[in-house]
């Protein structure tokens, strides 16, 4: 790979709105060709009518079927793999509605798309190979590790990966190696800096000059916060690991608004509950077709992120239209120290033992900038048998289920029947009082 | 064999009340009560005179309760009463998990609670000393 501009695919950073269309009229087509290679997509093209040769605009994307979580779940774990299984060279999971997780594979030209798209983001928040990066988000499956890995690598900045915790571990590498850069969930940037208050020490002298901050929402004031505590800049970052993961959409040296890669992602905003698309500047569900992706290509993925396009050209001159903040979903989709949390899942794992009965609730508070889950949950009536033992054993082993399944310890109470609100109509299973 | 009534409570304030006052309203007479404590909840354990109609009643008013069986074994309330019954239990070699007393007659009756493994070989090894293991408090 020779210079900066390949790395990032500079061609298409420089395209033109026209250029934008035109190329994505060529890649839907291309994309939709793909999938239907798939024993998923071939039937759903099928099952709706529309033959994928027939499109010959980004317009045209509105003849296919729009793909959602559930069908994710339905074609787990390769129902939607275009290539033979020789061919991939990675995969992640992500958490599914339930304890099905889903599945997402990466061919090598993938891979290569993906580090290009996240050298990208980097390059334009002003990274360059002189910076020195720190990766303080969790590696393994959740794609947020390697993600950004191998964007920076691609980039030519020199990466620790660090991964998350061990706070006094993180200030010291920081310290020791002249960090520039770091990538983390702004609760975690946040506990950092407490943290270093608390001891008498400055977030600034450590000498950041960028943050890239992403995986869960955040507010402006929190950004604001976080750049005066430690003096560096801050970016949002956007990403799904269905669209690969983090490197799909990423704010510029102006940080207002976050570019989305029109070349890579054909993107629509839809009212979520007639999926029809919204009007300009509205609030809609963010839709996203992958142009780009060879082995699992995914047609109208239903994201339920909800945000709109920001008006106008951005002053960096770039043509890829930029997305607000994330300003909910529209699912009951929680997420919790950047952990992607459903309701069900929890639900899933109460619902297997007698002696809990079916009400729950879910209350989320912060503790020192972080995230605390604590699940409530009845003692069943009927099921108690008197025994001390089976109580203590019951309450240590629905955290370590809880454990499994979401990933994160969370708290649990056992509380007495009928402590709970009882729920009338649509029980509300979810207390959150973080700000 | 007896039965003592367990009753599941969260560890806050106004539990002990809740459950004195349910019993006390039924006219339900507590003869002991004990509190095993867990951190976040706990389990009294309550002796009455009447622990079937104690359960109706609290499971009545939403309560997790519960009866397990014990061994009850007479006494008499006075210095030296318990040598008899304590000799016997550690002759036998038998593991017992929890025992406390409780008055039935100041200076004549009382009872010792006892819980182990094996309730049925307990109540045969005091029997065996020449005490009686009751079955009821009527």
């Amino acid at each position: 790979m020779s210079d900066l501009d390949e790395r990032i695919g500079g061609r298409f950073v420089r395209m033109s709105r026209d250029e934008i269309n035109q190329w994505q009229g060529e890649a839907l087509r291309r994309s939709a060709m793909q999938a239907a290679k798939s024993p998923w997509y071939s039937a759903k093209f099928a099952e709706h009518g529309v033959d994928p040769a027939s499109i010959a605009s980004a317009k045209d994307v509105t003849k296919l079927p729009f793909t959602t979580k559930e069908d994710l779940r339905l074609s787990y774990p390769t129902g939607m793999l275009t290539v033979s299984t020789d061919q991939l060279v990675r995969m992640h999971t992500s958490s599914g509605t339930t304890g099905t997780p889903t599945a997402i594979f990466h061919n090598q030209d993938d891979i290569d798309c993906w580090a290009e798209l996240m050298a990208r983001c980097l390059s334009i928040a002003g990274a360059t190979s002189k910076d020195v990066f720190q990766n303080m988000s969790g590696y393994g499956m959740f794609t947020g590790g390697l993600g950004l890995h191998y964007g920076a690598e691609r980039l030519g900045m020199m990466v620790l990966p660090a991964g998350p915790g061990n706070t006094a571990r993180q200030i010291k590498l920081i310290r020791d190696f002249h960090v520039t850069c770091i990538h983390a969930t702004p609760s975690y940037a946040m506990h950092v800096a407490e943290r270093m208050l608390q001891e008498g020490d400055d977030p600034r002298s450590l000498g950041l000059k960028r943050a890239f901050l992403g995986a869960e929402p955040y507010t402006e004031e929190l950004r604001l916060k976080l750049q005066d505590v430690y003096g560096f800049k801050a970016y949002n970052s956007y990403g799904l690991s269905e669209m690969n993961g983090p490197g799909v959409a990423f704010e510029c040296e102006h940080q207002n608004g976050m570019h989305v890669w029109e070349d890579a992602y054909l993107v629509e905003l839809v009212n979520p509950e007639t999926l029809e698309p919204v009007e300009e500047g509205e609030v809609g569900e963010l839709v996203m077709t992958t142009l780009r992706r060879t082995a699992m290509p995914l047609i109208r993925y239903r994201t339920r992120d909800l945000t709109r396009f920001l008006d106008g050209e951005c002053p960096c001159g770039r043509a890829h239209r930029r997305l607000a903040r994330m300003v909910g979903r529209s699912d009951d989709m929680l997420i919790v120290r950047g952990v992607n949390v459903f309701p069900s899942q929890i639900e899933e794992v109460i619902m297997r033992h007698k002696w809990i009965g079916g009400n729950y609730l879910i209350h989320l508070t912060k503790a020192e900038a972080l995230d605390q889950m604590t699940v409530k949950v009845e003692l069943a009536k009927g099921e108690f048998d008197g025994s001390v033992e089976t109580l203590r054993n019951l309450r240590s082993e629905l955290q370590r289920q809880l454990k499994e399944q979401i990933g994160f310890t969370a708290v649990v109470e056992v509380m007495e029947p009928g402590s709970l609100p009882a729920s009338e109509g649509k029980a509300k299973r979810v207390i959150d009082e973080r700000q | 064999m007896y039965n003592e009534v367990s009753v599941f409570v969260e560890n806050k304030p106004g539990k002990l009340s809740k459950v004195a006052e349910i019993l006390g309203n039924a006219g339900i007479d507590i003869l002991a009560l004990d509190l095993a404590d867990e951190g976040q909840y706990g389990v009294f354990r309550i002796l009455t005179a009447e622990p079937e109609r104690a359960k109706d009643v609290l499971s009545d008013a939403n309560v997790a309760v519960a009866l397990n069986k014990v061994a009850m074994i007479e006494i008499a309330d006075q210095p030296g009463g318990l040598v008899k019954l304590a000799k016997a239990l550690d002759a036998s070699g038998l593991n017992v998990s929890d025992a406390y007393g409780c008055i039935i007659e100041r200076g004549k009756r009382a009872v010792f609670v006892v819980k182990g493994d094996r309730l049925d070989a307990i109540e045969a090894a005091a029997r065996d000393a020449g005490l009686t293991a009751l079955d009821s408090l009527a």
